[in-house]
């Protein structure tokens, strides 16, 4: 999609959402589950994490996580689609091959990588398009993720166009393909491939090899892979393999199939009348989380709590983000941390006594540069694919 | 010289986090006995863990049969017609949802 076309549906989407409540009566949307704990088990590079599968391997986040700005790679989820992952790779050996419609096909190893292209950082949030799933009433397909399919990292490496620049690409080239080392376990089932159009490659879509100041953990797609700031991780390739410049739109199950949402204004549908048109789910609409306290946590009445989470949106920006402690009936705002960048998570902390006691629920609503805002989960649309929940966060805690 | 004997025992240390083999830990994730749990097992553990399944929750019998004709036609799952029948009672019965 052009940047152009992106700010007129995103516009379009802000407006649809304020106070929809028709999407047929047997939907109901929800808070996404949040009673999930990590379970008591290392997955390497990891510390403890909630485990929907070992194999392969899909780790989330907890809540506590997003108190922090920056995630840390220990704690960054872990989400594979096929369960045969190299356990080890040999970094001199290791090559990344451009090949397709290009004059020159080569093998781009780590060390050129590292060493033959100007090299560029960018804070970027990277977020599961099933992200919130479990909040899609009735269930829709795939993994039922709590809220914590999602981190911000910097990320180091070089350009994508510089890399696809020293293959020299032919007349006529449109599309790229994009295919990581994991593979299924059988081999008649669609392998992992994804596809961005040229146009969609602007100078922050970069081949990446560094998270945080250390080589990207093996879970998280050692020792390469391919950050698209702004757009959902299905673009965020892992162990990239082959990158292939077509001509034309490549069939392939994991963009023809998965990955889609209804190709009107809202992505809005219903269970019984499904959209007949789909797109990819490309750029991320505007979120935000608390990271603290956590849900059911007790606090004491009258001490000083300070609020903590993150809100980020597909590169608009965060305008502010506010706090509602009377169940959205008003409104405060919250203070922003430091700005590292539109792709970025922007941290916010609110502070304040709880001078009552009993249950408290905290609320809390990103709004963007264009004043576009979180909708509250129950007028988030359903889709049948579970993508894009933003609904506002909602955590209670006890004063006692 | 100096400068890139530097450069080089930088490279290296960066990855010593990965200089062999890491190792995924097995989980056993927990799944029902009953009639069809020798299908289950033989048919729906070859391309992922029971994770998937029990992560779905209580689903309704039309859910499971989706599921299962998801598997076969886009996944490709290779699994008898008879088996493919027992599964989905099997799932309806342990992770049904009455409907
Ligand atoms: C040939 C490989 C294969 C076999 C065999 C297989 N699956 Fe799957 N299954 C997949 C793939 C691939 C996915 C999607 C993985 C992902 O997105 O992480 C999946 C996902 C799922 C999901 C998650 C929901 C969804 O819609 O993605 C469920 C539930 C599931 N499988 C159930 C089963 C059951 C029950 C069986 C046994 C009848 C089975 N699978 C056998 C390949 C397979």
């Amino acid at each position: 999609m052009k940047r152009r076309d992106f700010f007129k549906t995103a516009a379009v989407v802000g407006v649809a959402t304020v106070g929809s409540s028709a999407f047929g009566s047997n939907v109901a949307m929800r808070e996404p589950i949040d009673s999930r704990t990590p379970q008591k088990i290392n997955f390497p590079e990891k510390r403890p994490m909630i485990t929907h599968s070992n194999r392969p391997p899909l780790l989330e986040a907890p809540r506590s996580t997003f108190s922090q700005v920056i995630t840390p790679n220990d704690e960054f989820f872990v989400r594979w689609h096929l369960p045969d992952i190299p356990t080890f790779i040999d970094t001199d050996k290791y090559a990344i091959r451009i090949t397709g419609n290009v004059a020159k096909p080569y093998e781009l190893t780590l060390k050129e990588l590292k060493e033959d292209f100007e090299q560029i950082e960018v804070t970027a949030v990277v977020q599961c398009g099933g992200n919130s799933r479990s909040a899609f009433v009735p269930i829709t397909g795939g993994v039922q993720w709590g809220s914590g399919a999602m981190g911000c990292a910097k990320w180091k490496g070089v350009r994508l166009k510089d890399v696809l620049k020293r293959a020299g690409m032919k007349e006529g080239s449109h599309w790229v393909n994009f295919n990581g080392m994991e593979k299924p376990a059988y081999d008649k089932t669609p392998d992992f491939v994804r596809e961005l159009n040229l146009d969609e490659l602007n100078e922050d879509v970069m081949i990446a090899y560094q998270m945080n100041d250390e080589d990207l953990p093996y879970l998280n797609g050692f020792p390469t892979r391919l950050i698209v700031p702004g757009y959902y991780s299905d673009s965020w390739v892992k162990m990239i393999k082959d990158i292939v410049v077509t001509k034309d739109h490549t069939p392939l199950f994991f963009m023809d199939q998965a990955y889609r949402i209804a190709a009107n204004a809202t992505h809005g549908e219903t269970p019984d009348h499904l959209a007949k048109m789909t797109k990819p789910i490309t750029r991320m609409n505007i979120k935000s989380f608390i990271g603290f306290p956590d849900e059911g946590a007790e606090v004491e009445f009258q001490s000083q709590l300070v609020v903590r989470g993150v809100a980020f949106d597909g590169g608009i920006g965060i305008e502010k983000v506010l706090i509602s402690l009377d169940n959205g009936k008003t409104w405060k705002e919250a203070m922003l941390g430091i700005d590292y960048g539109r792709y970025a998570y922007r941290a916010f902390r609110y502070s304040f006594r709880p001078n009552e006691k009993g249950n408290l629920s905290i609320m809390a609503k990103a709004i963007d540069h264009l004043g576009q805002e979180q909708p509250l989960a129950k007028d988030v649309p359903w889709d049948r694919g579970g993508y894009m929940f933003n609904g506002i966060d909602i955590v209670t805690i006890k004063i006692v | 010289m100096k400068k890139l004997l530097l450069i080089l025992a930088f490279c290296t240390a960066m990855f010593a986090q990965v200089t062999k083999a890491v190792e995924v830990p097995y989980i056993s994730y927990e799944i029902k006995m009953g009639k069809g749990f020798d299908e289950v097992n033989a048919n729906c553990l070859m391309c992922h863990s029971f994770g998937y399944i029990t992560n779905q929750g209580p689903q309704s019998r039309a859910f499971w049969k989706g599921k299962v004709d998801k598997m076969i036609t886009h996944f490709k799952a290779p699994i008898a017609k008879g088996d493919a029948e027992i599964i989905v009672n099997y799932l309806a019965k342990h992770y049904g949802n009455g409907k």
